[in-house]
C-alpha cells in the first residue's frame, strides 16, 4: 500500500546544479506565504506539467531519512525568504529604508478593526472543555456556526450541516489531509496553473502528492474571452498527458476567487469544470478563501456551495478560512465542508495533528457569530479600503504602462511586466526579481505559481497607504530604470 | 504525547491487504463467501450467548439491534461483492475481507459520532479488536486505512464525547479514566488564562508567523526547559521548535528520520498514540521491546527495560530485515507511573549511540511527579550527552499544565538539520498567534507556577492518587505507580477466565457497558493481557462515582466467574473464605477508616507527602531498605503469603501508602473488607486455578525482591499480615 520513495537514498543523485540553485532563489523573500513549486525542467508538452518535488533536490543527510532531506530542503528555501525579509524588514519609524513586502497575500489593512474586535471582553472565555481535548473535528458549537455562517454568505439553497464541517488549523492542514486521504502516494490532482504555489509543498510533504498543471495562457484565443482562462478542453488534455504519463489523477483543486489572477469563476463555468470531474470521477477541491475579499461588487462571486445542484455533491469538497477574509493569516482557522462523510470522516481523523487550540475555537465562533459587525463594520470597511488599495496600485501601474490582470477580487493584482525581461526566461525573471528586491520591495514572480510565461507578477496591494506608496515608488524606481521597451498602452 | 491513546497494536488492513492483493478475484470471492456464512454463524451463536446473560429489558433492544446491523452487514456484504465483481480485481483496488464487525454506521461513515448508547459491548468489542471493514470508493487506501485505525482507536472517546457524565446533568454519561488528561486544575488554569494579560491582539500575531513558532514563545520554552529541566547551560531558542501538539512533534520525527517502512524501537507497554503518530501519516513501524510484569533475575522490577532487551529487539528486528532508526523513550514511562533513573537513561543513550540509533524522549510528565522523594532527571539536565546530535526531547504543556486543548508541542534538538526539516511542517502543524502569546505568558509567569500552580497541582495529584490506590487496596487490586503522572497501572488478570486479550476486551466491554471508560493494556501494546490504565486526575466527585462503578464491574465479573467457581468447588474443598466478594458498592463510598475523602481542602494527610519515600521504607517493618522505590503497590496476581508479605513491604515502599498508616493500621483497616488470614485460601471470586499459566500470571505479584529471593508465590504465611495483596490469579 505504500511504496518507497521515488528516490533511493543510498544512490547519491545528482540535479543540475542550476535547479537547486534556482529553486533556493525562488523562493527568498517570500518563502512566508508559499512555496514556489520548483521544477526543474519544463516538459516538452506546452499543456500540461506534473510536477515531482522529489525529482529536485538530493542531499544525503547523516540524519535525516531521504525524504528527510526534501522536506528539509523546503525549509531552507523558506528560511532563505524568511531571513532576507525578516532581516530587513520596513519600519516607519525604525527602518524606513527596510524591505516592504508586496510579496505575501496578506491583508493588512483592517488590523485595527480586528484587534478591537478580538480584544472585547466576549473573546476571553475559558470553560474547561475548551482546554481538553476537543471533539477532533472541532467544537460542535463553532461547527454549527460555521455552518451557519457559509449557509448565508455562500448563499447556499438549503442550509449548510455542521455534521459536513471539520475544522482544523488552516487550509494548508487541509490540503494535506485531503491529499493523503484521497490519493496513493505519487498520485496526483490537477490544478490549473498560474496558483498558489504553496500547495504543491502542502500536498508533498505528508501526503506526496503530486500536481499537475493544467497550463493557462494570457493570449486570448479562440472562444476565450479573457486571460489565462480555464477551459474543459484544457483540462481534458492535462488530465490526458498525466495519463499518459501513467499519472493517476485523482482530483482537481479549483482555487475561487482565484489565486494570483484576483478573478472568480461563473457558476457556468464552475458547473462545466465540476461535470468535467465527474465524468472523470475526480474530486474536486474548491478553495475559496477568498470568499468574502470580492470588493467590487460587479464582479459577481458564486460559491460553489450556492448551486442549486452539484453534479457530484460527494466529490466536491470546499474549503474555507479566515485567514484572508478575516486578514487573520496568524490565527491558523480553516474548515472543510463536505457532504461526503467518508471524507469527512478520514480528514477528521487526521485533526489530531491539525488541532485548534480550544480558546481560538471559541474566539473564531464568537467572531462568525456576530453577523452585525461583520455586515455593518466589518466587510463594508475592509471592502472599501481594498477598494481604495486597489485603486490606486491600479492607477500607478496604468500610468507606468504596465498591464495587469485584476477583476476585483483578493489582494493582489496579477502584472505582466515581460516587456522589461530582455529574454523570456525564468533566469531573466528572477534577474528583475532581485532587482525588486535590492531596491527594497518585495514581489511574488510568476514562476513561483507555475506560470508558464516568465514575466509576471504578483503584487499585494492590501497594505496601508504609506507602505503601498513607498513600495510603488520603488517598484516604479526599478522599472523606470530598467524599462527596456517604450511604453505601451495597458492591454487588460 | 497527547491524545487520547487507545488504539490496537497493528493496522491490520495493511497486511491483509498485501496478503489478499495476490490472490485472484476467485478466491477472494470464495473467500468473502465463507466469510459471510462465518459472520452469520458466529453472530447468531453471540446472540444466543448474549441473550442468556443479559437482563431482559436490554435484551430485546440488543436484539433489534442486532438484527439491524445484521441487516446492514449482509447488504453491505452484497453490495461489496456485485461492486467487487463489476469494477474487476484490479492490483490496486485492494480489498478487505469484511470482520464480523461490520458496523452499519461505518457505511454512512460514522460521521455522526455515537451519540446513544447504541455503543453495546459487543460494537465495542468489534470496532476495537478487529480493524473493521471501512471501506469507501472515495478514498485512498491509505485513507481508508487512516479512517479505519481512527475508528478503532477512538470509539470510546467519540462516545465519550457524546455522552459525558455530568453530576447535575448527566449522572448517567460515561466517566472517562481512559484519557489521559488532567483535569484537577482546571479551575486554576481557568482563572489564570482568564486574566485580562490574556487578552492581547496584535498585527504580528494575526499575521503569518515564524514556522518554528513564534520567536518570543521559543525563547521563553528554552527557558522554561532550561529552569525545569536543570539544564547545565541555557538551551538556545533555536533548537526549539514549537508545533500543535507533541503528537504533531512526533510524527513531523517519524518522517524525517524515516523512510516509509523503517522503524522505531519502543519499550511495551508503552503510550498508543506512538503508534498513531507513527503510522497514520508517516508509515513508520514501531518494534516493540517486550517488556513483562514478572520480576526475574534480568529484571528488578516489574517492566524493566534492560539494554539486553533492547539489544535482543533490535537484533530481532534487524533479523526480519527491519531497519530501525531509533529508540523512543517516555520519561516518564507511560503507562507505568514509573521514571527512569539517571543511569539508566544513560546506559539507554549510550546503546543509542552504540548502533547509532536516534533517541527521541517524551517527557511530557516531566512536572507530574508528584512526590518529592522520587528524582525526575531530564534528559536535558545531563551534563553530556553521548551523541547529542541523534537526542531529540518532547515537551509540552498537556499534563503537566492540563491543557490539552492547547495544542502546544515542542521538540528541543541540538541537531540544526532535524530542526529545520520538522520546522517545514510547520505550516501543517501551526499554532495560533494569539494561543502562542498565552503559552508565552503562562510559561513565563514563574511565580504563579512555582508558588501557586505546581504546589497546588502535585498536592491535588498526591491526594487523588491516595484516593484511588487506597481503594484498590481495599478491592485488592494490584497494581504500579511510583509517584508521578496521572494515572496507575493495574492488573486485572484475577478477572480474566481465561486470561487472554479477548477476556481482556470483554472486561473493558464490560466497564463501558457500566459507563467507564479505561484504557486496557492491548493498546499499549502490552504484551501481558489482564492491565489497564486508570487516570485518576480527575476532581474527587467523579472519582467517586468511578470507583463505584469500577467496583460494580469487578463485583459483576466476580459473579460471572463465581458460576464457574462454584461447579469447580464442588469438585474441589470448598473454601471458607469462599465468598470474599467484595464489598458493596454502597459500603465502599465511606473510607474505611473514616478518613476524610479527599476534598482538596483537607490536607489531612498532606504532612506524610513530605516524608521522603526512604524514610517511609525504614519506618516499616520487615522491609528491606534498598528496595526500589518502584513497586508494586499490591501483591498482585499471586495471593500468597510471601508474595503478600513482599506486597506490604511494597506498599511501604510505593509512594502509595500514606505514611501515617504503617504496616498494623492498614492491617486492621483492611481487615473489615475481607481481611482473611493468610493461611486461608485465597479469594475464590477470581478465575479458577489453572495448572500452569504459560505467560507467568503471577508476574503481576512480582516486585522488586525486597531481598535477593525472589517471589515465593506458595511460601507459608507467618505473623499478622495483609490480606488485601491476595487475589491473583495465581493463587493454587
Amino acid at each position: 500500500m505504500f511504496t518507497l520513495p521515488q528516490k533511493d537514498s543510498g544512490t547519491p543523485t545528482t540535479s543540475p546544479g542550476s535547479v537547486s540553485t534556482q529553486g533556493l532563489h525562488s523562493n527568498r523573500g517570500d518563502g512566508l506565504e508559499r512555496e514556489g513549486s520548483r521544477k526543474p525542467d519544463q516538459k516538452p508538452l506546452k499543456l500540461y506539467g506534473v510536477g515531482d518535488p522529489t525529482a529536485m533536490f538530493f542531499s544525503d543527510s547523516p540524519y535525516l531519512s531521504s525524504r528527510g532531506s526534501t522536506i528539509k530542503w523546503f525549509w531552507d528555501s523558506a528560511e532563505e525568504g524568511y531571513r532576507t525579509y525578516h532581516m530587513d524588514e520596513y519600519d516607519e519609524d525604525e527602518n524606513p529604508s527596510g524591505i516592504i513586502n508586496l510579496g505575501t497575500s496578506e491583508n493588512k489593512l483592517c488590523f485595527d478593526l480586528l484587534s478591537r474586535r478580538l480584544s472585547q471582553s466576549d473573546m476571553l472565555r475559558v470553560e474547561p472543555s475548551l482546554l481538553q481535548y476537543p471533539d477532533w473535528r472541532g467544537h460542535l458549537f463553532l461547527r454549527e456556526e460555521v455552518a451557519r455562517f457559509l449557509s448565508f454568505y455562500c448563499r447556499s439553497p438549503a442550509p449548510l450541516k455542521p455534521e459536513n464541517v471539520v475544522v482544523l488549523n488552516g487550509c494548508a492542514s487541509l490540503f494535506s489531509a485531503l491529499a493523503t486521504v484521497l490519493c496513493e502516494v505519487g498520485e496526483a490532482f490537477l490544478i490549473p496553473a498560474p496558483y498558489y504555489g504553496a500547495i504543491t509543498q502542502h500536498v508533498y510533504l505528508y501526503g506526496n502528492v503530486r500536481l499537475v498543471c493544467v497550463y493557462l495562457e494570457s493570449e486570448v484565443t479562440g472562444l476565450e474571452t479573457r486571460p489565462f482562462q480555464l477551459t474543459v478542453e484544457k483540462l481534458e488534455m492535462a488530465l490526458a498527458g498525466a495519463n499518459s504519463e501513467g499519472v493517476k489523477v485523482k482530483g482537481l483543486i479549483l482555487i475561487n476567487p482565484q489565486n494570483p489572477l484576483g478573478d472568480v469563476y461563473s457558476p457556468g463555468e464552475l458547473q462545466e469544470y465540476l461535470k468535467f470531474a465527474k465524468r472523470h470521477e475526480l474530486h474536486v477541491m474548491v478553495d475559496e478563501v477568498y470568499m468574502l475579499s470580492v470588493f467590487e461588487e460587479s464582479v459577481g462571486y458564486h460559491s460553489v456551495l450556492s448551486l442549486e445542484r452539484l453534479p457530484d455533491p460527494q466529490r466536491t469538497h470546499v474549503m474555507w478560512a479566515t485567514s484572508k477574509d478575516f486578514g487573520m493569516s496568524g490565527l491558523r482557522f480553516g474548515t472543510l465542508y463536505t457532504e461526503n462523510q467518508d471524507v469527512a470522516t478520514a480528514v477528521s481523523s487526521l485533526c489530531r495533528y491539525h488541532g485548534l487550540s480550544g480558546l481560538v475555537q471559541y474566539q473564531m465562533a464568537q467572531l462568525l457569530r456576530d453577523r452585525d459587525w461583520i455586515n455593518q463594520v466589518y466587510l463594508p470597511e475592509n471592502h472599501a479600503r481594498l477598494k481604495a488599495a486597489h485603486t490606486y496600485v491600479s492607477e500607478e501601474l496604468r500610468a507606468l504602462g504596465i498591464p495587469f490582470v485584476s477583476r476585483g477580487a483578493g489582494f493582489f493584482i496579477w502584472v505582466d511586466l515581460r516587456k522589461y525581461l530582455p529574454a523570456a526566461t525564468s533566469e531573466e525573471e528572477m534577474l528583475l526579481w532581485r532587482r525588486f528586491l535590492d531596491n527594497k520591495v518585495l514581489l511574488s514572480f510568476g514562476q513561483a505559481f507555475e506560470c508558464k510565461e516568465p514575466g509576471w507578477f504578483r503584487l499585494v496591494f492590501s497594505d496601508k497607504t504609506h507602505r503601498l506608496r513607498l513600495g510603488m515608488q520603488r517598484v516604479r524606481r526599478v522599472l523606470e530604470g530598467k524599462s527596456q521597451v517604450a511604453e505601451d498602452a495597458p492591454s487588460c | 504525547m497527547s491524545g487520547p491513546s487507545d488504539m490496537p497494536s497493528m493496522p491490520y488492513g495493511q497486511m491483509r491487504d498485501q496478503a489478499l492483493r495476490n490472490r485472484s478475484i476467485h478466491t477472494q470471492l470464495m473467500e468473502m463467501v465463507l466469510s459471510l456464512r462465518q459472520t452469520v454463524e458466529d453472530n447468531i451463536t453471540q446472540l444466543m450467548t448474549r441473550h442468556q446473560q443479559q437482563d431482559l429489558a436490554l435484551e430485546k433492544q440488543r436484539h433489534n439491534q442486532a438484527v439491524r446491523d445484521q441487516e446492514a452487514f449482509l447488504g453491505h456484504l452484497m453490495f461489496q461483492m456485485l461492486h467487487y465483481l463489476q469494477s474487476g480485481a484490479t492490483g490496486d483496488r485492494s480489498f478487505q475481507p469484511p470482520d464480523a464487525s461490520m458496523d452499519s454506521r461505518v457505511d454512512v461513515g460514522g460521521g455522526q459520532q455515537a451519540q446513544s448508547s447504541r455503543q453495546t459491548c459487543q460494537t465495542f468489542y468489534q470496532w476495537s479488536d478487529f480493524e473493521d471493514t471501512f471501506i469507501s470508493y472515495d478514498l485512498s487506501n491509505r485513507g481508508t486505512d487512516i479512517s479505519a485505525l481512527y475508528h478503532s482507536s477512538f470509539q470510546d472517546y467519540n462516545t465519550y464525547q457524546g455522552n459525558k457524565y455530568h453530576k447535575d446533568k448527566n449522572i448517567l454519561g460515561y466517566i472517562n479514566l481512559g484519557t489521559s488528561e488532567n483535569k484537577i486544575c482546571i479551575d486554576l488554569l481557568a482563572e489564570k488564562l482568564t486574566q485580562t494579560d490574556m487578552l492581547y491582539t496584535d498585527e504580528d500575531l494575526l499575521q503569518y508567523p515564524d514556522w518554528r513558532g513564534q520567536p518570543f514563545l521559543r525563547k521563553e520554552a528554552a527557558w522554561f526547559l532550561t529552569s525545569y529541566c536543570k539544564a547545565p547551560a541555557r538551551p538556545d531558542p533555536e533548537n526549539v521548535v514549537v508545533l500543535n501538539g507533541c503528537s504533531s512533534v512526533f510524527s513531523a520525527l517519524a518522517m524525517v528520520l524515516c523512510d516509509p517502512g523503517e522503524a522505531f524501537l519502543v519499550p511495551t507497554p508503552s503510550y498508543g498514540g506512538f503508534i498513531f503518530s507513527t503510522h497514520l501519516y508517516a508509515k513508520v513501524e514501531l518494534v516493540p521491546v517486550q517488556l513483562e510484569s514478572q520480576v526475574t533475575e534480568a529484571s528488578a522490577y516489574p517492566f524493566q527495560l534492560t539494554v539486553d532487551k533492547l539489544e535482543q529487539a533490535l537484533l530481532g528486528a534487524k533479523i526480519e530485515g527491519k531497519k530501525v532508526r531509533g529508540l523512543v523513550l517516555s520519561n516518564h514511562r507511560s503507562p507505568l507511573g514509573d521514571l527512569y533513573s539517571r543511569d539508566s537513561v544513560m546506559k539507554y543513550l549510550e546503546f543509542a549511540r552504540k548502533y547509532n540509533l536516534h533517541v527521541m524522549i517524551d517527557e511530557i510528565y516531566m512536572l507530574s511527579v508528584f512526590d518529592e522523594a522520587i528524582p525526575f532527571h531530564s534528559v536535558l539536565s545531563l551534563e553530556s550527552l553521548p551523541d547529542p546530535n541523534k537526542t531529540h526531547v518532547i515537551w509540552g504543556t498537556s499534563k503537566d499544565f492540563g491543557i490539552s486543548g492547547f495544542h502546544f508541542g515542542t521538540l528541543y534538538t541540538r541537531n540544526r538539520e532535524v530542526a529545520s526539516a520538522v520546522s517545514s511542517f510547520g505550516y501543517l502543524h501551526s499554532i495560533s498567534g494569539v494561543t502562542q502569546y498565552k503559552l508565552c505568558q503562562l510559561l513565563q509567569d514563574r511565580e504563579w507556577v512555582d508558588n501557586v500552580y505546581l504546589p497546588i497541582y502535585r498536592f491535588r495529584l498526591q491526594e487523588a492518587h491516595r484516593y484511588i490506590t487506597d481503594k484498590l487496596k481495599v478491592l485488592k487490586v494490584p497494581f504500579l505507580n511510583r509517584g508521578s503522572g496521572l494515572y496507575v497501572w493495574i492488573n486485572l488478570k484475577q478477572y480474566l477466565d481465561p486470561c487472554t486479550f479477548e477476556e481482556e476486551l470483554l472486561l473493558h466491554c464490560r466497564f463501558l457497558d457500566n459507563k467507564l471508560i479505561l484504557s486496557h493494556g492491548k493498546t499499549f501494546m502490552c504484551k501481558e493481557p489482564g492491565w489497564f490504565r486508570l487516570i485518576f486526575a480527575a476532581r474527587p466527585l467523579l472519582l467517586r462515582s468511578a470507583i463505584q462503578q469500577f467496583h460494580q464491574v469487578l463485583v459483576e465479573q466476580g459473579q460471572d466467574w463465581g458460576v464457574k467457581q462454584l461447579e469447580d468447588a464442588k469438585k474441589e474443598e470448598l473454601s471458607t473464605s469462599q465468598p470474599a466478594a467484595p464489598a458493596r458498592v454502597d459500603e465502599l463510598c465511606p473510607e474505611p477508616s473514616g478518613k476524610p475523602d479527599p476534598a482538596w481542602t483537607v490536607p489531612s494527610a498532606s504532612a506524610w507527602a513530605r516524608v521522603p519515600c526512604a524514610q517511609r521504607r525504614r519506618a516499616s517493618p520487615g522491609e528491606d531498605s534498598d528496595t526500589d522505590c518502584a513497586s508494586l503497590s499490591a501483591g498482585g496476581g499471586s495471593s500468597s503469603s510471601a508474595s503478600a508479605r513482599e506486597a506490604l513491604a511494597a506498599l511501604q515502599g510505593s509512594c502509595a501508602l500514606p505514611s501515617a498508616l504503617s504496616a498494623p493500621s492498614w492491617v486492621s483497616e483492611a481487615r473489615p473488607r475481607g481481611f482473611r488470614a493468610l493461611d486461608s485460601p485465597p479469594p475464590r471470586w477470581t478465575p479458577r486455578a489453572r495448572p500452569s499459566r504459560p505467560h507467568g500470571a503471577r508476574g503481576a505479584g512480582a516486585r522488586p525482591a525486597p531481598t535477593s529471593t525472589p517471589p515465593q508465590p506458595l511460601c507459608p504465611a507467618e505473623g499478622p499480615s495483609i490480606g488485601w495483596a491476595a487475589g491473583g490469579g495465581g493463587a493454587r
